[in-house]
């Protein structure tokens, strides 16, 4: 399938100027004022299937928003070549603003004093959405973000949990064929991050729309994102599925076998012993092709084994691992 | 354009309508103007009947040039000083970045979502004043003058939303521009009283730098038959071009900040 998003080498720097320390240093920058060039982006390349849910990830300081900005068509390219839906975002900013939805975690876009449904109305218009679509659509939406009860408050009034949902279903009234999120969970409880997450996934699934989304929030990438980017230092440092990453970074999972009785030392060549409590013993299996079965035939029928619990590495360590390991790693992934 | 007309239409009524959630404040500030200015008015009405003239100016002309001045600016404003001085909040709040991904023109959601009402007690007390002085004024009122006086008072308009426009761009690169609304109110105190009284660095500023003579002082000069210095009699055609190519100006500089637009961060 071709690309939805093609981005080749493409690099933003920004020219900030130089604060130099100090009273005489801020007088000193009023009459010689020097620049500094901040690369916020470094020669990123990828593409993006349509369809596709990309978790951007990285650091505060990565370059996630600035990627986002310029897929947007806010902000432009200092380099390469970036095209969504077969244009140069910038140059055709409205055309491109027309075919995408954004979310802005931290920026509403809603009116603040005025109730949800009059920005919905807006949108209507912006949009061009004719009157029957959208009417479905305000339907589904709000059926499935549960937002009845609160469509004609003023958005004032709302929590951030009803807000964020509102903001979601406004980005998707026009039926965006790119959904881009800029942290949708940032400070949403449990129960709202949960909501949202799902019907994130619902959406892409059911209605195949594109989700990009950057996120510090690692349980959002594997809920949602079968496909993870991570940046760190505005360079790309993995491209790929999160399996992939596991398998990329050596297998973490752990094997916890529950014995009747302690069987005394067991020592396997599929799995590594790394605590041993008796009758309850943890193993380290290093390798991504070992499974349970490889793992309880070379155990055998000897040993009253009562459980078996095997445990995934949680998204978190895998991505600490990562980010510790990453000058070796840059160099072996895309 | 339809879909321009319309857009415009749904952005002021939903500006409308979140003005009218604080009705209180709203009238508060209308009539707070209205007193603010004729306060103003009055001062300079008791300096003229104490003095007869000002710089050859008398009460009448003066108040044709005040009401001119203030329908102009408030004409001009309405449709951009609430919104641009606004404009280095949205770009440090990053809100600069949600109007940006609309498929909108920038510069019109940004007029006409904040198309400000509250310019309505100016324009009452303008309008009051102008009627007057036009009774007043040693004009003999034809078609030409009338149309002239009209098509100044939207030049003018277009100087003020020129400028205006400039200063709340200057943000989206700077971050910060708030400031160079001062130098803009300051020349618009000058655009008050008749170039004529001014030594000529000052005439200089207001029909070149910061051209906020074409707003008033300068429109009204042609209108009752007084010199213009530096312009002589190319003041009138001066007067009906300042709007158009300050809008022009206003617009490439737009672009140019648009394009070189950093946000604040993030």
């Amino acid at each position: 399938m071709s690309a939805i998003i093609e981005v080749s080498g493409v690099a933003k720097t920004f020219r900030q100027p130089k604060r130099l320390p100090g009273m005489g240093g801020a007088l000193r920058s009023l009459f010689s004022r020097q620049f500094t060039e901040v690369r916020a982006v470094q020669d990123v390349s990828f593409t993006i299937a349509p369809g596709e849910a990309v978790g951007y990830l990285g650091p505060n300081g990565a370059g996630k928003s600035t990627m986002i900005k310029m897929m947007t068509g806010i902000l432009v390219p200092s380099a390469g070549t970036l095209s969504v839906l077969g244009r140069e975002p910038h140059a055709h900013r409205m055309t491109n603003a027309a075919e995408i939805g954004v979310v802005f975690g931290q920026r509403s876009q809603l009116w603040w004093d005025l109730p949800v449904r009059d920005s919905f109305d807006l949108h209507r218009h912006i949009y061009e959405v004719p009157e029957a679509r959208f009417a479905e659509n305000l339907a589904f939406l709000t059926s499935m973000l549960g937002m009845a009860d609160y469509l004609d408050r003023p958005v004032r009034q709302l929590s951030l949990g009803q807000r964020m949902r509102a903001e979601i279903a406004m980005a998707l009234l026009h039926d965006p064929k790119i959904l881009f999120l800029d942290e949708p969970t940032i400070g949403l409880d449990v129960v709202a991050k949960d909501a949202v997450r799902k019907f994130l996934a619902r959406i892409n699934r059911e209605r195949g729309t594109t989700i990009i989304l950057t996120t510090h929030d690692l349980q959002d990438i594997e809920e949602i994102c079968p496909r993870l980017i991570m940046v760190d230092d505005g360079k790309l440092l993995f491209d790929g599925e999160l399996p992939r990453l596991r398998s990329a970074l050596g297998s973490r999972r752990r094997l916890r076998l529950e014995f009747g009785t302690d069987p005394g030392p067991i020592n396997l060549t599929t799995a590594r012993l790394v605590t041993d409590d008796g009758a309850a013993k943890h193993f380290l299996l290093d390798s991504e092709d070992t499974s349970i079965l490889d793992v309880l035939t070379e155990l055998g029928n000897g040993y009253d084994l009562k459980d078996v619990t095997l445990e995934e590495p949680a998204i978190e360590e895998v991505i600490r691992t990562f980010y510790q390991s990453k000058p070796q790693l840059a160099a072996t992934t895309p | 354009m339809l879909r321009t007309v319309i857009l415009m239409r749904e952005l002021v009524r939903m500006y409308i309508r979140t003005k009218v959630e604080y009705p209180g404040a709203m009238v508060l500030g209308w009539v707070s103007q209205f007193v603010s200015y004729g306060a103003v008015y009055t001062a300079i009405a008791l300096i003229i009947a104490r003095f007869g003239m000002l710089g050859g100016w008398t009460w009448s002309d003066m108040a044709m040039l005040l009401s001119v001045h203030l329908l102009t600016y408030s004409v001009g404003a309405s449709f951009s000083f609430t919104q641009f001085r606004e404009m280095e909040d949205l770009v440090r709040q990053g809100t600069m970045d949600a109007i940006l991904v609309k498929p909108i023109g920038t510069w019109l959601y940004m007029v006409f979502s904040g198309f400000n009402i509250g310019y309505a007690g100016h324009v009452v007390l303008a309008v009051g004043l102008m009627a007057w002085a036009i009774t007043q004024v040693d004009v003999a009122w034809s078609l030409p003058t009338v149309l002239f006086l009209v098509a100044t008072l939207v030049s003018g308009a277009m100087v003020v939303c020129a400028l205006m426009t400039m200063i709340g761009a200057t943000a989206l690169v700077w971050v910060r521009s708030r400031h160079l609304y001062s130098i803009f109110f300051g020349f618009w105190e000058l655009a008050r009283y008749p170039i004529t009284i001014f030594p000529l660095p000052i005439q200089v500023l207001l029909l070149a730098v910061v051209p906020m003579g074409f707003i008033s002082t300068v429109p009204v000069a042609v209108l009752l038959g007084k010199p213009v210095p530096l312009l002589g009699d190319f003041a009138g055609l001066a007067c009906l071009l300042a709007g158009p190519v300050m809008a022009g100006l206003a617009m490439l500089h737009w672009r140019w900040c648009l394009r070189n637009y950093q946000g604040a961060g993030g």
